[in-house]
């Protein structure tokens, strides 16, 4: 079947980076009509994504690569290539559609700020960056727009750049993240020198780790897979690179739901699944991603139950979903990554933009300020609801199809896996619960002029929540026990998931077990608050420093950089530019001592001759002995 | 309609004709003066771009090649001994021009860097007469040092780049501008000094041809560049003449690392950098950019076109030297710009971390490498033009480039911060920018023969974005300090040469094959070598 529509994806990343361009060459000065543009922009990359899908859908298409000559040195010989597969169709829709929302989102949220444009500029060039990462059709071009999203992030994490600790939070968001990126450099030097021709495209990757399988040895392999991990943990905020993340939550609240919640820290797990060839070859790569994700999974989720922050908690539960996605990469199934990746783009982009209209109303982060909210605020509270319910997994909801679909998977692979999979759907369950009842129920607590006050948002706020709201409810029956839809269609008929009657049961009752907790202390009361802060006041400080990690990286890295950094000045100017003085300073010393000799004195030049005569002698003289 | 003008001549010459003209202008008249420097330094960046458009890479060759015979004088043959087939002997300095894939997209970025630094110089506020004179001058040097193909004119044009370098540094420069000229006399005619020695050697030892004359067989010595090309290549080059003078490995030897010693001091490599520090600090941001931007990457292009090309096999043998030293350019040079409070001596630093990766590519044996550490230089000058012009502008306006002093200047100046920010992206490489293509060649080409030592210098690319990231958000994001409320943002002049510049940096960052196709066939001849003289 032809492709129609497919060979035109390129425009797909066209429109949002003509926006850039417009708004960054003109825009000074415009404001809402700037931001008209990009959203438009957004718009109909939404719309072109949305007719490749449903082509792909209908017609079954062949995947089609095209574009042209970008770097040839010496070996290199490099296309900046696109490649439309149902893979990328599903994530051209995710990225477009919620790009699309937060746009329209942001216009509401963002309509007071005087540099409003330069906002819609920004999230045009990431919208941009994000879709050229997808459609990437060799590792190159991935691995250029994989820095361009990061830049991207860095520019919108300090968009308020008055704030010292936005300047910060960018900051560390770019240096972290780029650790990771170092370990996807490193794989791709090495992937260029021992693929075959030099060859970095996908398409390459799949024969030669999959189809003829033994070109490269199983420690190369298992070193560039892991590598390349790294640059997903760093991405997608897995352990121990987890800790840009819920600093980024300095940027403005839509930049949370687009690009640290929905689509760029998604990334990492999209990279995972487009090399999956090189993971599958290499069992100790697939071992090291399944602990990494389950660990993260579990850590993340318990660090959420003591923060404060609203932003922070929905961080703390991205690193911990992104967590879930890795440990189903590396428990072998690509289908229930891409799936949990799918619904949790709806429900977690949905809760941030809920988020976002809370503080957008009241002003405060905080959620020991809030409370009661759910009265004044009755569509954020019904749309936020239906993102918790579907994050905790609760049936029929999106995130219980894809969630059940990874506890299956684990449970097939390892007991352990699928327990602490479990674990931390309780403990999902509960931090949510805990967030929602201190938000919406109960007394206020804050201001109470400002509660006054409190009311929904305009309409293009609104909006976006009940698309999201409506997709976290529905998005989930693509890939059901019962049909396996998105699975065979995204790997054209490949392995279909089974789900486990264990793994339902057990899910379900953890999550119902987290709410009905969640709801016993944070809106019965029934069990007291500090029922855990009073017992055990260590555990919960060690959660609310966040198991003490920044502190340690920053004795660990930033400390002794400084204190590296301070010695090599010392030895720069001393002993380097020491020795340069020392050499010049001699000749000059020289110099000197010539001139005093030159004194005018007869005694002074008469010993001079003397020494001279007997040195010369001697020399003479000397030279008969040698 | 140029291809019958000797176009590369025209190139050198016309900056001098130039500083002339800006000679016999009157003193007074400021725009006159400034209004010539320009025309006199734009019309060679037009040459060059018709350079560029005509170019063909062609295999093994340069192209445009214009020569002449300038001076001849006889030897006595004595001197030599008695050599059986020699009649007499004679030493000719030719005056030879040629330009190749290595030196072009040198030769564009002198231009660029030129020109812009020209329009940069509004900053500059006394003597214009006699600054732009000595700018000009400086340009002809540098434009010969890339065009020459013989090595005492090459070593001739050197030379003239130092005078009006020192005396635009002493007179125009900050307050320890004085001393700055001096460090940066005396350190650079070490180098000169250096470098002649290992000229020396190279005409007595391999520039030699032989003509039959009337009187017998004549020996020439003469500097030229293709001769000494054509005398390794030949098998039979020694039987020619002498056989004893024939290069000898131990001359070779000295001669290779003379040469690594006097562009190592220019480039500059550790533990030679420490000259230029001063000279980033006290010299004016105008000529900074000359300097960051161009003369530096005559020691990148000195190592190249004399070191490689002539001598391939002592290459070969310190290849892992040289990539050592270039790993720790990068990282120590790193490692000290994020610990810096002066803006200047951030870019400074990172300049001798930025030009490690030169020596990386360098070092790499194989054309992706060669390629890349071309590319990075180009890239480089570009990037730290810009940095230097935004210098220029921000120390104009606050007085200050001391990070600690700064802050908030997004709020004041959005364009000059843009304009910062895309400047520090770039030069930590970021890919989309020409940052990134020089350092990812560098590196992928080394890759190929030292693997653990290119992953040792990656992490540079992660203190980069330290360094870079720290001392700019310091300068542009952050409080904004009561006394710099109401900064003006760039006037029209100033945002010329940024904008142009910026270009640029996007443009090669976006379709770097705009540069590489340049250099296709430029290492060809050294490839072989390589090849042949080392088995591969």
């Amino acid at each position: 079947m032809a492709t129609v529509f497919s060979q035109y994806a390129w425009l797909v990343p066209a429109f949002p980076l003509a926006a850039f361009a417009i708004l960054t060459a003109f825009g000074r000065g415009w404001s809402r009509a700037g931001a008209w543009i990009a959203t438009l922009a957004s718009l109909a990359s939404f719309a072109l994504s949305l007719i490749i899908a449903i082509e792909r859908i209908v017609s079954n298409a062949e995947d089609y690569v095209g574009g042209f000559d970008w770097l040839r040195a010496g070996a290199v010989n490099l296309t900046a290539g696109y490649e439309v597969t149902n893979l990328t169709a599903l994530m051209l829709v995710v990225v477009t559609l919620v790009a699309f929302l937060v746009n329209l989102y942001s216009l509401g949220y963002m309509g007071e700020d005087e540099r409003m444009t330069v906002f819609f500029s920004y999230v045009a060039l990431f919208t941009s960056s994000m879709l050229g990462l997808v459609l990437a059709d060799n590792l190159m071009i991935l691995y250029v727009c994989w820095e361009l999203v990061g830049v991207c992030s860095f520019l919108l994490i300090g968009f308020w750049y008055r704030k010292p600790e936005a300047r910060a939070a960018a900051k560390k968001a770019f240096i972290v993240t780029r650790v990771g990126d170092l370990g996807l450099l490193i794989a791709i030097l090495l992937l260029f020198w021992y693929m075959p021709d030099h060859a970095l495209d996908f398409a390459s990757l799949h024969n030669v780790f999959h189809t003829q399988s033994g070109i490269i040895s199983t420690s190369i392999t298992t070193l560039i897979a892991l590598l390349i991990f790294v640059g997903a943990v760093g991405k997608s905020g897995q352990f121990p690179l987890h800790v840009w993340l819920p600093d980024a939550m300095e940027g403005p609240t839509p930049i949370s739901a687009l690009i640290h919640a929905a689509t760029m820290v998604a990334a990492g797990v999209f990279l995972v699944v487009r090399t999956f060839d090189i993971f599958q070859a290499s069992q100790a790569a697939l071992d090291t991603v399944a602990i990494v994700g389950a660990f993260t999974a579990l850590f993340a989720a318990t660090i959420g139950l003591a923060q404060n922050d609203i932003k922070r908690v929905l961080a703390y539960s991205t690193v911990s979903q992104l967590g879930y996605m890795m440990l189903a990469l590396g428990v072998g199934s690509t289908t229930a990554a891409m799936f949990h990746l799918f619904t949790h783009a709806f429900f977690k982009a949905l809760l941030f933009l809920g988020a976002g209209s809370v503080i957008h109303a009241i002003h405060t982060q905080d959620i020991r300020e809030m409370g009661g909210l759910g009265s004044r605020m009755k569509a954020t509270a019904w749309t936020f609801g239906i993102g918790v319910l579907a994050l905790s997994g609760i049936p029929p909801l999106s995130g219980f199809w894809s969630k059940d679909a990874i506890l299956s998977a684990a449970l097939e692979k390892s007991p352990w896996l699928f327990a602490v999979g479990v674990l931390t759907a309780f403990f999902t369950a509960l931090y949510m619960a805990r967030l929602f009842f201190l938000v919406f129920t109960g007394k206020a607590r804050g201001d109470a002029a400002t509660y006054a006050r409190a009311k929904d948002a305009p309409w293009t706020m609104t909006i976006p929540l009940i698309v999201l709201a409506a997709l976290a409810v529905v998005s989930g029956f693509v890939q059901t026990p019962m049909s396996g839809w998105l699975g065979s269609w995204l790997w054209s008929g490949e392995a279909k998931e089974h789900a486990e009657g264990v793994a339902i049961v057990a899910s379900v009752a953890a999550s119902l077990l987290g709410i009905y907790l969640g709801w016993l202390i944070y809106a019965k009361g029934t069990i007291r608050r500090d029922a855990v802060s009073s017992r055990l006041p260590w555990l919960v400080k060690l959660l609310e420093r966040k198991y003490y990690i920044d502190e340690l990286y920053e004795l660990l890295f930033v400390r002794s950089l400084r204190g590296l950094g301070k010695a090599l000045a010392v030895f720069d100017d001393v002993v380097v530019d020491g020795a340069v003085k020392l050499a010049g300073g001699a000749v000059a010393g020289l110099g000197r001592l010539n001139t005093r000799l030159q004194n005018g004195q007869v005694q002074t030049y008469g010993l001079v001759a003397v020494i001279a005569t007997v040195v010369l002698v001697l020399a003479i003289a000397g030279r008969r002995f040698w | 309609m140029l291809e019958n003008l000797p176009v590369l001549s025209l190139i050198i010459w016309i900056p001098l004709l130039g500083s002339l003209v800006v000679l016999f202008l009157p003193g007074y008249n400021a725009r006159a003066v400034r209004g010539a420097a320009i025309f006199f330094a734009v019309v060679p960046l037009l040459l060059a771009l018709w350079l560029y458009a005509s170019y063909e890479p062609i295999v093994g060759g340069q192209a445009f090649a214009e020569q002449g015979t300038w001076l001849s004088v006889p030897l006595n043959a004595e001197a030599f001994g008695l050599h059986a087939n020699v009649a007499s002997y004679r030493l000719a300095f030719d005056y030879r021009l040629g330009v190749d894939g290595i030196s072009l997209p040198l030769v564009l970025l002198t231009g660029v860097v030129a020109a812009m630094a020209s329009l940069a110089s509004v900053h500059i506020r006394k003597r214009w007469k006699t600054y732009f004179t000595l700018f000009l001058l400086l340009q002809t040097g540098m434009y010969g040092v890339f065009l020459a193909r013989d090595v005492t004119l090459f070593f001739i044009f050197f030379e003239l780049t130092l005078v009006p370098m020192f005396f635009l540094i002493g007179i125009w420069g900050y307050f320890g501008r004085e001393k700055a000229a001096n460090r940066f006399l005396v350190y650079n005619g070490l180098g000169s000094a250096v470098m002649l020695l290992a000229f020396l050697i190279l005409i007595a030892t391999l520039g030699f041809s032989s003509a039959e004359t009337s009187g017998g067989t004549e020996l020439i010595f003469s500097g030229s560049y293709d001769t000494m090309l054509a005398n390794l290549k030949d098998p039979n080059a020694a039987a020619h003449q002498n056989s004893a003078m024939f290069l000898s490995e131990n001359l070779k030897w000295a001669a290779f690392v003379l040469l690594l010693v006097a562009f190592g001091i220019k480039l500059p490599m550790f533990p030679f950098h420490t000259w230029m520090l001063k000279v980033h600090t006290e010299a004016p941001p105008a000529v900074v950019m000359i300097h960051s931007g161009i003369l530096l990457k005559m020691g990148a292009y000195g190592l190249i076109r004399f070191a490689a090309f002539l001598l391939p096999v002592q290459l070969h043998a310190s290849s892992t030297v040289l990539a050592i030293i270039g790993v720790v350019n990068i990282l120590y040079g790193a490692v000290l710009a994020c610990v810096q409070k002066e803006f200047k001596l951030v870019l400074a630093y990172s300049s001798v971390s930025q030009m490690g990766i030169v020596l990386l590519g360098i070092a790499s044996l194989n054309e992706t490498g060669f390629e890349g550490a071309i590319y990075q230089a180009v890239s480089h000058g570009l990037i730290s033009a810009l940095l230097f012009l935004l210098v220029g502008s921000l120390h104009e306006r606050t007085g200050t480039t001391r990070i600690d002093e700064l802050g908030g200047l997004a709020q004041t100046v959005p364009f000059l911060s843009g304009i910062l920010l895309t400047a520090g992206l770039a030069s930590l490489g970021l890919p989309g920018l020409s940052g990134f293509v020089g350092e990812f060649l560098s590196f992928l080409g080394l890759f190929s023969s030292m693997k653990a030592l290119t992953a040792v210098g990656v992490i540079g690319v992660l203190l980069a974005a330290v360094y870079v990231l720290r001392s700019v958000l310091a300068i542009t994001n952050g409080p904004l300090p009561e006394r710099f409320a109401g900064l003006k943002d760039a006037r029209f002049v100033e945002a010329l040469p940024m904008v142009v510049l910026t270009a640029l940096i996007v443009l090669l960052g976006i379709y770097p094959s705009l540069l590489t196709d340049l250099m296709q066939h430029g290492f060809d001849g050294l490839l072989k070598e390589l090849q042949t003289r080392v088995g591969g």
